[in-house]
């Protein structure tokens, strides 16, 4: 059969492989993006961030009751619709879906749904529903993303076992739920199906939830997940699981002690799993790392000249807006512009209640690679507007370099804390010092004030709250 | 300690390693010499700033390194076993902890003079590259330059858009350097045809030197604008002066050339004259005129010409002229000369008339002004006083900076010049 012949291949469609499609096409190249769903959007939009989000917007209003039934407007109890709910959900999904095929449509990218098998370094079999179909190309970007991890003592093939992509399903409200995992996923999903009335356990192997953020920005999501949740259990571990009747029973073991307990439903949130089998990559000179990611260089290329990878595939921070990032560095590098994927500041959010946000440099990492940081906080307790938000529960804080006074890092915790990090990003991007921050007038009453008001703690003249020490100005 | 490479001269920023002259293990006293540079113009000693026990040596003859690279490690005597104290935290590795007020960019620390001269490299405790924005960042990327070379101007030592644009346009003027000497084009870029077509060819690389002749050459000849003027100059009574005092000076020693002569009459000129001796800031505008009156004077070498410089040739007798210059020409021939004495010339004289040569048009030694190209005399029949005589005629160029100075100045300064030869004062060998 003759190949169809293109410029790029892409094998994707997730946030990583639409953006490489798009930007490639843009840029003039002829490109074909092969997906195995009939849905762009990948994990991200059909299974991941978009539906997260759209379940803890919906549920917030739950959570908001009490605090203002406190302040003097009360509600009736809440009567919840799960088939209205998941339609919402689906809805906002299917209209995002839609919006990229379009976009691939008005771009010229042609969109073929099934799964892409590379024969050699320069064609990709593609199996569609319409039998085998052969693609040969100039480059390739592989952008295949990830799977949410289930070990195979969970794996029972036992609906009640979900994982991620289940549980945003909704397909029922559990009266007991165990989230294995206290990472970003499982505290996500936790905080929606608590919200939703399910007496919800989470499980934590490690000492802490949320892993790797700085533990004042984890303190109060730790707090709120105390009082929302029945229970979280740190340094404990789940020996094995196994179906009772309607009902899973799990062996805990903690502090040397074993417990076996059951509940309706358990979600498993140990991680995700780069898709990097039968993807025939043996068949190129591609080559994966000890934990199975592809290895790429600043470039986004494989040791395949012709195949590039982004995304969660290439491990990293499995976050879509690194995905999208490294496509752009991908295509760059196909149509011969500078570019690379070193030094690019990626921030995170983590949509708890509150929710954390960070970028740059940590104060774990400063701690940890022996980098002399100075950290300016700035409480929102103080802040004005966090307390007519009723939410003063967060904190703003700077890692500054404390001889160039430059800020290397931003962690937030607190209501919206998602929206106001991108200040940080743009501030370590452009190479801002605190000053620079610091003198840039922030509207009140904003929760951005935080920002500013961190940097003049920094120098020890904030105006909402007062600090002994005042730095010396450099000359 | 490791003991680097010093700044070697205005403009050299490389060397390479001639001889090693100290071992591993041994002990040297401050001041001893450790090795020898050999740079594109002469060989020099480096000696140890300090005394200590040589712990290791990072360099191998033939090597070339940079000013500012380590040679070799000292371990100094007692000092150096000293360890901080136990329990305080060791400062964080690359930076001195300095006290807050101090802590300024790494930019600030230099001196003003070394500024200038010696490579801008930012460093920061955080081990992070220096501060720019992501669009600075790219454009730097794409023209592959390294960032960590750019001052930055704003806060935190950021670098602008407008900094890395001045850091390019110094790149671009780069090579602006001083020092070198007139005569001789600079060789020919051989062009991309296969010679062997017609014959036997033999292809060698060029020296370090001959290329930093010709670079310096092709820099003066591009950057200045030349005007040459010839004149001739009947230097009999030169000559009768130098058989009449000549056979006693050669008597201890000092063989009377003319280019002493040259030399006594050239400062004279150059007094009368101060523009000769300046050098044109073409920055600032400014024209630096010198009251000291060193002389370059070209050396034809088996390497090339190279331009060794007698000071204070205004206060010199004819006799110590004379010999001085024999001793560095000698000295320059062998290659002994020091970085020291090829720099700092205010004027320049390259006498062909030892090999022959007429009139021809010297190419000024930058950032001097002026050079003065001397061919050889020979017997020519001059009307004199109505009679035709034969007189010892001397063929003589200057070539000069017409953007400092006119044709005018340029013919008063010759005139002068060959009056004062013509009628040389004869005390002047006596003194």
């Amino acid at each position: 059969m003759e190949p169809i012949k293109t410029d790029v291949v892409v094998v994707g469609g997730g946030p990583g492989g639409y953006a490489a499609a798009f930007y490639a096409a843009d840029k003039g190249k002829k490109v074909i993006l092969v997906e195995r769903e009939k849905r762009l959007g990948g994990a991200c939009l059909n299974y991941g961030c978009i539906p997260s989000k759209a379940l803890l917007h919906a549920t917030a209003l739950i959570r908001e009751l009490p605090a203002s039934t406190a302040r003097g407007i009360a509600f009736p109890p809440p009567k919840i619709n799960l088939d209205k709910l998941r339609a919402w959900k689906n809805a906002t999904v299917e209209k995002l879906a839609q919006g990229l095929a379009g976009l691939c449509e008005k771009r010229g990218v042609e969109f073929l749904q099934g799964r892409g098998h590379f024969e050699d370094s320069q064609s990709l079999r593609v199996e569609t529903a319409k039998g085998q179909k052969f693609l040969s190309y100039d480059q390739a970007i592989i952008a295949v993303g990830s799977r949410p991890a289930l070990p195979a003592a969970f794996d029972l093939g036992n609906k009640r076992v979900m994982t991620s992509t289940e549980a945003l399903e909704l397909e029922e409200i559990p009266k007991n739920l165990l989230v294995v995992g206290g990472g970003y996923i499982g505290m996500e999903l936790g905080t929606v199906y608590a919200t939703l009335g399910s007496s919800v356990v989470v499980i934590e192997a490690l000492s802490a939830i949320l892993t790797g953020v700085d533990s004042d920005l984890v303190r109060p999501v730790m707090r709120y997940a105390e009082k929302a949740f029945k229970e979280v259990r740190l340094n404990t571990k789940v020996g094995k699981m196994a179906t009772s009747g309607k009902q899973i029973k799990v062996a805990l073991a903690a502090d040397g002690k074993q417990k076996e307990e059951s509940y309706d439903k358990v979600l498993v949130s140990v991680g995700r799993i780069p898709n990097c089998k039968d993807l025939g990559l043996e068949n190129t000179q591609a080559v994966l790392d000890d934990k199975g990611f592809i290895q790429v260089n600043a470039q986004m290329q494989t040791a395949d000249a012709a195949i590039y990878a982004i995304g969660d595939v290439v491990g990293g921070a499995l976050l879509a807006h690194k995905a999208s990032k490294e496509a752009r560095v991908a295509v760059d590098a196909i149509t011969g512009d500078h570019s690379s994927s070193e030094n690019v500041v990626i921030p995170a959010v983590v949509f708890t209640d509150p929710e954390v946000a960070w970028c740059g440099l940590t104060e774990t990492e400063a701690k940890a690679k022996g980098i002399p940081v100075q950290v300016a906080r700035f409480p929102w307790a103080a802040s004005g507007r966090a307390m007519t938000l009723d939410r003063p529960d967060g904190l703003t804080k700077l890692v500054i370099d404390p001889e160039s006074e430059r800020v290397l890092g931003v962690g937030i915790v607190g209501a919206g804390a998602g929206e106001l990090i991108s200040e940080g990003v743009l501030a370590i991007e452009m190479g801002a010092t605190a000053r620079d921050i610091a003198e840039s007038v922030h509207p009140h009453p904003t929760l951005s004030e935080t920002l500013m008001e961190a940097a003049e703690v920094f120098y020890g003249y904030p105006t909402h709250t007062f600090t002994q020490k005042k730095r010396a100005p450099v000359p | 300690m490791d003991v680097r490479v010093p700044r070697l001269a205005e403009g050299v920023e490389s060397a390479t390693v001639a001889n090693i002259l100290v071992s591993p293990g041994d002990w040297i006293e401050k001041d001893q010499v450790i090795l020898e540079l050999e740079t594109e113009k002469a060989v020099g000693p480096i000696p140890s700033p300090t005394a200590g026990q040589v712990a290791k040596i990072h360099v191998k003859p033939g090597d070339e390194v940079a000013v500012g690279q380590a040679l070799i490690t000292l371990a100094e005597e007692k000092t150096a076993e000293k360890a901080p104290p136990a329990g305080k935290k060791a400062p964080p590795p690359g930076e001195p902890k300095a006290a807050p007020r101090a802590a300024a960019p790494a930019t600030k620390k230099s001196p003003p003079q070394e500024r200038e001269s010696e490579a801008h490299a930012y460093e920061s405790a955080s081990g992070y590259p220096p501060p720019a924005s992501p669009s600075v960042r790219k454009i730097a990327a794409e023209l592959g330059i390294d960032l960590a070379r750019v001052e930055g101007s704003e806060r935190g030592g950021r670098i602008s858009l407008a900094d890395l644009r001045s850091y390019i346009d110094r790149l671009q003027q780069g090579g602006a350097v001083p020092a070198a000497a007139p005569a001789k084009p600079a060789p020919a870029i051989p062009p991309a045809i296969d010679f062997s077509r017609w014959g036997a060819v033999e292809k060698k690389p060029i020296s370090l030197i001959r290329r930093t002749i010709g670079q310096r050459m092709h820099e003066s000849w591009t950057t200045i604008p030349h005007v040459t003027q010839f004149e001739d100059v009947d230097i009999t009574r030169v000559t009768s002066l130098r058989k009449q005092y000549g056979p006693a000076l050669a008597e201890s020693g000092k063989h009377l050339t003319l280019t002493p002569f040259v030399l006594k009459a050239a400062v004279a000129a150059l007094k009368k004259y101060p523009i000769f001796n300046s050098s044109f800031d073409d920055a600032t505008g400014e024209v630096v005129y010198k009251k000291y009156f060193h002389i370059g004077v070209a050396v034809d070498t088996e390497a090339g010409l190279i331009v060794p410089v007698l000071r204070d040739v205004d206060k010199k007798s004819l006799a110590d002229l004379s010999r001085e210059l024999n001793e560095l020409a000698e000295r320059t021939r062998k290659r002994k000369v020091s970085l020291d004495e090829l720099q700092g010339g205010s004027f320049t004289i390259s006498n062909q008339g030892g090999i022959g040569g007429g009139h021809f048009t010297p190419i000024i030694n930058k950032p001097e002004v002026a050079v003065l190209g001397i061919g050889r005399s020979s017997l020519k029949p001059v009307v004199k006083d109505g009679k035709i005589e034969a007189r010892a005629i001397l063929p003589i160029a200057l070539s000069y900076d017409h953007r400092v100075m006119d044709g005018a100045d340029a013919v008063r300064f010759i005139m002068d010049l060959i009056a004062t030869l013509e009628n040389f004062p004869e005390q002047e060998l006596k003194r």
